[in-house]
């Protein structure tokens, strides 16, 4: 194995699909024989607060179940606010994928503080870090639903940034998800390989 | 000869789950306790892996422990569940149980929200290990969770005591690989010991008063408890869950749980003591490390706990001094060790400015529509814990008390009968909350003569830790329909003179049935009925929008404190107030709220 491991740190807002996510993650990193440590940290609030797994496989066991500030290689991240948090986290070559969805904070809603006068996309494309943005509007479908796919989109997007095996976690998917879901799931899984071909194409 | 297969295997597993499976391989007959995160799931796994565990959720904490005391004394081992906050409400009960004599083990398994990742203040269970005198084990990774939860029984019978076993947020919510056997087989473990236990009531009685005494009778009351702990703690030095690790002589770290690969990760050369146990501590391994190193520290999470209990052994560790405690330090975790003990670590900051997120109730969630009520016609009210003390956050302000479960009822209780019941300071409780303590109030208000208004949010389940089943459930673990306990007949039975229930939906009903019962005379229950939007998945109305030409911006919608409902920047810069039709479920209550007829479906 050349890959001897990474740290991932996967964010958003509940309801997002993020421990699905990284279920899935952790089923493909399993096969290739990996230790895995994932650590599902899931805030105050029903829906709609933050959530964030520590994921890290490695070819030795793992330690901590937290990834230190600097020590990330990839954040994945399904709302933008949410990106913003995981910034200072990232190692100088990591790499942040992030949707450009965003769901307002009750702060910020009911006045009680005021959000932030940039605008968030630029914060994240300014950070230094080599970045991929996804953004759902221009990215919706007919055939499924982006706003509770978005996990399989992004998962589509970051096997193909890594060279991984779609027919594999295609199957993963598969084995997976509830029999009702799938067929949305897989054309998910396509817009996902399609926009991460683009991307890839242009930097 | 019987031909074992052993077939080990690696499995991926969460903290919670791996302590399900030590239950198992224990062989636990009985498992009780009450919903609680981060624990909550400790019992789910339970009673869905492993059918020939009997499986309840009480009525509340103490409830659940009795019932497993009551199991262990019929010699069956057995668990209790629960968070560290409803320790609290089990410690009676386990101060009976403590120093007792003990026939099938007896393990406590208590989740603690180190970090307030799940919301809780800084609680920590250890501290009813240094007051009872009773062991504490604590695992690191979810292999540990499982072999302590093992441990811990065989703990608790050969030393005839129960046995906390610590899990945290960390743990709990932690994946990582277990290695099982998959042929391995349940068997119920069981051993009748002792023919009585009683509290150390009894016990201290006859150990001050019948010292010398040989006669049967006398001594089968007579647990000589601090005998059994004496031992323990000497035994201790030898087990192999307490692990000294020599390594490099300037830095000593004596550290439990996951600080331990905190502390691996980021002090690779340090010498450490991994202990297992954190109560009573082994005292030889503690010296024999402090001997080997420069400096000694403790890495612990929670409360100075383990460095207190150093400390009183004469031995010069450094704490909490370089690591300061809740709310200075929210969690533990590798950073906080670089900064404080690796020089010249690169310092990084979050960046500022990023809006924080308060907790937002469901879309449709019932308890919006009574704080609605309440707000609109200034009405001041308890809230208890559930779902809806949401409403007692600043972007709500639609309570102004609000303590501990089940407590609402005793605390308008209390306001109205100091305030001459001048004014009529409602309590709004769960249907959990309620069963859990809150009927106990309800009890206490009637005999004492006292008149208060109580809305009881009637929504089938807990709620809050993810909907599991009450006593006025339609489902349980142990569910018959003939069983199933009315809030209403049982209001009826203690006493309340006006009882009403009104669908959450039905606004102005739900508003007139608020107002009659807050105005009447005479004590009164509102029972709100809705079931959970999130746990029983409601079917969906078409969702509302707002028209942005009629739409003043005067926010009246916001403050309901809806989730869907937000406060927008559109492409163009301009700030909108929208409905995020992905989360709206038509429920309509925004509608009511607008005086611009802005908002339709």
């Amino acid at each position: 194995m050349q890959d001897t491991g990474k740290n991932i740190i996967i964010a958003g807002v509940g309801g997002q699909g993020i421990l699905l996510f990284s279920n899935l993650l952790s089923k493909y990193y399993m096969k290739l024989g990996y230790e895995l440590k994932i650590s599902d940290v899931i805030g105050l609030g029903q829906r709609g607060g933050g959530v964030e797994s520590h994921f890290r496989y490695s070819t030795k066991p793992v330690l901590s179940p937290f990834i230190k500030a600097g020590d990330v290689d990839f954040l994945l991240s399904f709302e933008q606010t949410e990106t913003l948090r995981y910034l200072h986290c990232m190692k100088e070559d990591g790499v942040i994928f992030s949707s450009t969805f965003e769901l307002s904070t009750s702060s910020v809603n009911t006045r009680l503080e005021k959000d932030m006068p940039e605008s968030k996309t630029e914060l994240i494309k300014k950070s230094g870090k080599k970045t991929f943005i996804i953004d759902p509007e221009e990215n919706k479908s007919p055939d499924f639903d982006i706003s509770k796919m978005m996990n399989i989109v992004m998962l589509a997007f970051y096997a193909e940034f890594r060279g991984y095996s779609h027919d594999e976690m295609i199957q993963i998917v598969k084995d997976s998800v509830p029999e009702k879901f799938v067929a949305g799931n897989l054309k998910a899984y396509e817009k996902g390989i399609s926009i991460a071909r683009a991307q890839l194409a242009e930097k | 000869m019987k031909t074992e297969y052993k077939t080990t295997t690696m499995k991926m597993m969460n903290g919670n789950e791996a302590v399900a499976r030590g239950a198992f391989e224990a062989g636990v007959k009985v498992a009780s306790g009450f919903p609680g995160t981060p624990s909550t799931e400790v019992m789910d796994y339970t009673q869905q892996r492993y059918p020939d565990i009997y499986c309840e959720w009480s009525t509340n904490e103490k409830v659940g422990l009795e019932v497993a005391i009551g199991a262990s004394f019929a010699g069956y081992r057995s668990f209790a569940v629960m968070k560290t906050v409803g320790l609290h409400v089990a410690a009676d009960a386990l101060g009976g149980a403590a120093g007792s004599q003990i026939n099938g083990g007896l393990v406590l398994v208590v989740g603690d929200d180190v970090g307030r990742i799940a919301g809780d203040d800084y609680n920590d269970v250890r501290h009813y290990g240094n007051m009872f005198n009773i062991p504490v084990l604590e695992p690191a990774d979810s292999q540990e969770a499982k072999d302590l939860m093992v441990k811990a029984f065989e703990i608790s019978e050969e030393y005839t005591t129960p046995v906390i076993l610590k899990i945290t947020s960390v743990i709990c919510k932690t994946t990582s690989g277990v290695a099982i056997d998959e042929n391995q087989t349940y068997e119920a473990k069981c051993r009748v010991k002792y023919p009585v236990s009683f509290s150390k009531v009894i016990m201290t009685t006859m150990m001050m008063n019948a010292k010398g005494s040989e006669h049967p009778k006398l001594t089968k009351c007579f647990n000589d408890f601090p005998a059994h702990m004496k031992r323990l703690a000497a035994d201790c030095n030898d087990f192999d869950i307490n692990r000294l690790e020599l390594n490099g002589k300037k830095i000593g770290v004596i550290t439990a749980g996951t600080p331990y690969f905190y502390t691996k990760e980021v002090l690779p050369d340090a010498s450490i003591l991994k202990v297992g146990m954190v109560m009573p501590l082994p005292e030889k391994l503690i010296r024999e490390l402090a001997a080997h190193v420069e400096k000694l520290y403790v890495i612990e999470d929670g409360h100075d706990i383990m460095e207190k209990n150093i400390k009183d052994l004469g031995i010069q560790v450094i704490g909490k001094e370089l690591f300061p405690k809740f709310p200075e330090m929210t969690r533990f975790i590798p950073d906080v060790i670089e900064e404080k003990l690796v020089p010249d670590a690169p310092k990084r900051a979050i960046l500022e400015g990023i809006p924080f997120r308060l907790p937002v109730s469901c879309a449709g969630c019932s308890h919006l529509f009574i704080t609605q009520v309440l707000k609109k016609h200034k009405i001041k009210a308890a809230a208890d814990v559930t779902c809806g003390l949401i409403g007692c956050f600043p972007h709500m302000e639609a309570y102004s008390l609000q303590k501990c479960m089940g407590s609402s009822i005793a605390l308008a209780h209390g306001y109205n009968v100091a305030t001459d019941h001048k004014e009529n300071f409602v309590a709004m409780i769960g249907d959990g909350g309620f069963w859990a303590t809150g009927i106990n109030g309800l009890m206490n208000l009637i005999f004492n003569d006292s008149r208060s208004t109580t809305i009881i949010v009637d929504n089938s389940c807990l709620a809050m830790t993810g909907g599991q089943h009450i006593a006025s459930s339609d489902f349980g673990f142990n569910y018959k329909p003939e069983n199933k306990l009315e809030i209403t007949k049982v209001c009826e039975a203690i006493g309340v003179k006006d009882i009403v229930t009104v669908d959450a939906y039905e606004y102005e009903n739900l508003e007139k049935a608020i107002l009659n019962a807050v105005n009447a005379d005479t004590n009164s229950v509102v029972i709100v009925k809705k079931p959970c939007v999130t746990k029983f998945k409601l079917p969906k109305e078409t969702p509302y929008s707002i028209d942005q030409v009629l739409c003043t911006q005067c926010r009246k919608c916001i403050n309901i404190g809806c989730l869907a409902i937000e406060s927008k920047k559109g492409k163009d810069g301009k700030v909108e107030i929208v409905i995020n039709e992905d989360l709206c479920v038509g429920c309509g209550l925004c509608s009511t709220a607008c005086k611009f007829d802005a908002i339709k479906s």
